[in-house]
């Protein structure tokens, strides 16, 4: 009865095949040519799948052999130029600097344009039949005077429905989102956030009041849960965000913290 | 197992990556793949549902399955639940399996929020947007799992190689420092075949091996050796012995090596039984004084003697002094360590409830004198006299007796028995070959004779009607068997036309336009009477046709205005013209076609029909109902208004 490693056991009594280690070797030889066959003989979606894995091996590779090749051959040490620099190679650190200086400057002047610089400045109208679909009523369905909305929305915890006969817009309960996955640009994190509000959806301010979320709509995100401290040592709580991506395509609310 | 766990069965647990990779390439495979945005919104929505439900059904039933597969600590028998906590860390393993239930759920919830989403996919770009979405969520939710689905199949490969120990079974179980003579001990009394090595912890796991002894199967357990220290300082391979020793109801067989070969002293294996003997509580212990080959008891150093002497006074333990190589006192210490235990065993079992179950159906009798006459059993007189005589006999040396005393050297001899001229002859060689002749040929001498002899018997026989079947044949039999050879033959034809021209699958075996020909055929073989008589119908048919007064009617055809009234038979005036049911055209296959042509077209229409009829599938002339419940004449409620519409 084989039990525990008796394959192990197997092979240090008997020892292996008399050419398993030939066999082995001239298998490995052969991998090449029946990888390639394989690649040859693949069609549609596998062989995309396979030719791109393929592909990032491949690289892997290649840059495996470049740092074998880097480190055999002998590099210059750097020559260190004695006596003074000629003036006409002076000032490139300098330049540089110069450049980083200017970069600072400019950054800071952005941060102080005003919070609504917002990281996506342009962005798409939304039309009003693309956000509300028509839905008709009625006992003959002959009255069209009701809309539901058909991308995601945030609705507040207190809100109590109108009468479901005479409610305009409807907010459908699989559209409804609580939360957000808001990015910090400085902390380069993602934290998911509960929402507080839609400040702004720039498409129109109907979409605002009824808190339809689209890609650059601004939010009210709860940031208690990162413990940021206003200079006053005050703990911030809530924050604008936007929104990056488009979330009746993604299922899922991305956005910046605009700090 | 007859104990119930099959850790052998627990189906592969596939890398993260290639789990996902066969799952989604499952979805591709088994979900239909085509779609147009201009179909139906309805038809979009569930074309992605269906894909996003399916590859949720997959992750979910497959994580289900190692769920259910990986035995659960709690479920099992402590032995197991024990070692499989040694082995595998109990809290890791635990925590694999925790996390894999999570993961799961975080599935099926993801795949519930996106097909809700879905229910609102206005355009296929938004559907196919989403389900992207949802496979992606899942697929992260399963690479997030890519630890514990390695770590899953690493417990799963070595518990299939788990020695399967039933904690329940008649067990021995060997225990004691390393390199004292466990593994040599379980080799000789099992098949097990166990590494034995002069050095320690050869033995790093456990090892069952199975033996009989009265008629009752045993398994003997191997165990690494434990070492002398503290409980918390012990290693994984020792903590496995403690597992087998805490918790399986087993005869102990303790090894001390007393010749101190292990490179341990006596005094501290002595003093390891001690520290552990609150394992050994209520189970019988045996000790073996081990390798007395090496060092025999008496040649120990006094010290060590007495130490030894101390040791023997232990309460309820038994000494044996033993050594695997010269076997001595082995077997005298298992038949001890079985029997006690299947006492023990049996003591336990009256205890329990079953056994009271069955002494209650159990019933001796006990038969009562029906009189007061003795009858003691009879030995003849002269029995012992027989028996003496016997024994005087001189006993007849069997093969047997000769192999038993060679032990080794025997070697099976059947010449020796030859019953040959000269007996010195038995031992030559014989030659396959003598003279040229091949001498099997000539194996019995007067073989020649023996076969004339033969052949003349044999003759004998057949002149005297050895071989004749009882009498004649009679006129009635030879009638049959010309009958069937006739018909032996018409069959044969019949099957190769019927090769030639084959009637398509799906057509009765015997239409009913092929009676005639069915009629014609028995009637050459002179059975026209019996499908007759057989078949109401065709009885009737054999005298359709024309009837006797229409062949009259045409022989009359000259004299035209004759009207015979008393005949009988039914006639018209040659001036009316036939009805026109009488008419019949030629066959529909053959009208329009000249007769020259009318093989040929035959032929194309069979071409034609060949491939329906090979498959059988549905032709034009098949009926078929194309709407069982036409939607236009069940729907709607007819109110009481219009009736324009159903
Ligand atoms: N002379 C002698 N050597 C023995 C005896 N039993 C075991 N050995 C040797 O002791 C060494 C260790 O035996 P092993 O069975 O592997 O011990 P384990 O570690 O307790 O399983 C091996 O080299 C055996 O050949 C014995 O009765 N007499
Ligand atoms: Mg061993």
């Amino acid at each position: 009865m084989p039990q525990n490693e008796h394959i192990e056991q197997h092979i240090r009594r008997h020892g292996r095949r008399l050419n398993y280690l030939e066999k082995k070797r001239k298998k490995e030889g052969r991998a090449a040519h029946d990888r390639s066959k394989k690649a040859k003989k693949m069609i549609g979606l596998k062989a995309k799948l396979y030719n791109k894995e393929r592909r990032k091996e491949k690289i892997e590779m290649k840059k495996k052999i470049l740092m074998h090749e880097k480190r055999d051959t002998k590099q210059k040490a750097e020559e260190t130029q004695e006596g003074a620099m000629p003036h006409y190679l002076l000032d490139r650190e300098n330049q540089q600097r110069a450049k980083v200086l200017s970069n600072m400057v400019k950054q800071k002047r952005k941060e102080k344009a005003g919070k609504w610089d917002v990281p996506l400045p342009k962005v798409r109208a939304q039309a009003e039949a693309e956000v509300f679909k028509m839905m008709s009523s009625g006992k003959r369905k002959k009255k069209a005077w009701k809309r539901m909305v058909t991308k995601v929305c945030f609705v507040p915890e207190d809100f109590t429905r109108k009468n479901p006969k005479y409610e305009r817009f409807i907010r459908p309960m699989a559209m409804r989102f609580k939360k957000a996955h808001v990015t910090h640009p400085e902390l380069k994190a993602t934290f998911c956030l509960p929402i507080i509000g839609v400040k702004k959806n720039p498409s129109s301010p109907m979409f605002t009041s009824l808190g339809v979320i689209t890609k650059g709509t601004v939010l009210e995100v709860n940031i208690s849960e990162l413990g940021l401290v206003t200079q006053g040592g005050k703990v911030v709580w809530g924050k604008y965000a936007q929104v990056t991506n488009n979330p009746e395509n993604d299922g899922c609310i991305n956005a910046v913290l605009l700090v | 197992m007859s104990f119930g766990y099959n850790f052998k069965k627990i189906t592969v647990v596939q890398p993260a990556k290639e789990f996902i990779d066969s799952t989604l390439s499952k979805t591709q495979r088994k979900t239909p793949t085509v779609i147009h945005k201009h179909l139906p919104i309805s038809r979009i929505r569930g074309f992605y549902l269906r894909k996003v439900k399916y590859t949720q059904q997959n992750f979910h039933d497959r994580l289900e399955m190692m769920l259910t597969e990986f035995p659960r600590l709690e479920d099992i028998h402590p032995f197991y639940s024990d070692l499989m906590g040694v082995l595998y860390d109990r809290d890791h393993y635990k925590l694999a399996l925790g996390q894999i239930s999570t993961a799961k759920h975080l599935i099926d919830a993801v795949a519930r929020d996106y097909a809700r989403l879905l229910k609102f996919g206005d355009s296929l770009y938004r559907c196919k947007l989403l389900k992207t979405a949802a496979l992606g969520r899942m697929c992260t939710i399963v690479k997030r799992q890519k630890a514990n689905l390695e770590y899953l199949e690493e417990v799963r490969q070595h518990l299939s190689r788990l020695p399967s120990i039933d904690p329940t079974a008649r067990t021995l179980l060997l225990a004691g420092f390393p390199n004292v003579g466990k593994s040599s001990l379980i080799n000789l009394l099992t098949r097990a075949d166990v590494e034995v090595q002069p050095y320690a912890f050869t033995t790093k796991s456990l090892y069952i091996g199975h033996m009989d002894y009265k008629y009752l199967k045993w398994q003997v357990i191997d165990t690494p050796g434990i070492l002398d220290h503290e409980l918390e300082e012990r290693n994984t391979i020792e903590w496995q012995s403690v597992t087998a020793l805490a918790h399986l109801k087993a005869a102990i067989v303790y090894i001390v090596d007393i010749s101190e070969q292990c490179g341990t002293p006596i005094e501290t294996q002595i003093a390891l039984f001690k520290k552990i003997k609150p394992l050994f509580a209520n189970k019988p212990v045996c000790v073996m004084l081990n390798k007395i080959d090496i060092t025999p008891f008496e040649q120990l150093t006094p010290e060590n003697q007495e130490m030894i002497n101390d040791f023997l006074k232990t309460e309820g333990v038994k000494f044996y002094k033993t050594s695997n190589v010269s076997k001595e006192g082995i077997m005298d210490m298992r038949n001890a360590a079985c029997d006690e235990l299947l006492v023990q065993r049996v003591e336990a079992k009256l205890r329990g409830r079953q056994a009271d179950n069955i002494l209650n159906r159990v019933y001796v009798a006990q038969p009562k004198s029906r009189d007061e006459v003795d009858r003691p059993s009879v030995i003849p007189g002269n029995a012992p006299q027989l028996r003496e005589e016997a024994d005087a006999r001189p006993k007849i040396r069997t093969e047997r007796d000769i192999e038993l005393e060679l032990d080794d050297e025997y070697m099976l001899d059947l010449r020796k028995t030859w019953d040959l001229k000269n007996a010195e002859e038995a031992a030559d060689a014989i030659p396959e070959i003598w003279e040229g002749k091949n001498i099997t040929d000539f194996v019995d001498p007067d073989i020649m004779t023996k076969l004339a002899a033969l052949e003349a018997e044999e003759e004998e026989r057949a002149k005297s009607g050895f071989y004749d079947l009882g009498g004649e044949m009679d006129s009635d039999d030879e009638e049959i068997r010309d009958l069937a050879k006739v018909i032996r033959r018409k069959r044969k034809i019949r099957k190769l036309e019927e090769r030639v021209d084959r009637a398509p699958i799906g057509r009765a075996a015997l239409p009913r336009k092929n009676d005639k020909q069915l009629e014609t055929n028995m009637q050459d073989l002179g059975l026209g009477e019996h499908i007759q008589r057989g078949r109401g119908n065709y009885k009737e048919s054999i005298h359709r046709g024309r009837s006797v007064a229409r062949k009259r009617m045409k022989h009359n055809d000259g004299d035209a205005m004759e009207v015979d009234g008393d005949s009988g038979s039914v006639t018209r005036s040659k001036s009316r013209n036939r009805s026109q049911s009488h008419v019949r055209g030629p066959a529909r296959n053959q009208s329009g076609v000249r007769p020259e042509e009318v093989g040929k077209a035959e032929k194309l229409r069979k071409k034609a029909q060949k491939n329906i009829n090979q498959d059988s599938r549905r032709g034009e002339a098949d009926r078929r109902f194309l709407d069982k419940k036409p939607k236009h004449l069940f729907s709607g409620k007819r109110g009481n208004g219009t009736t324009d519409r159903r």
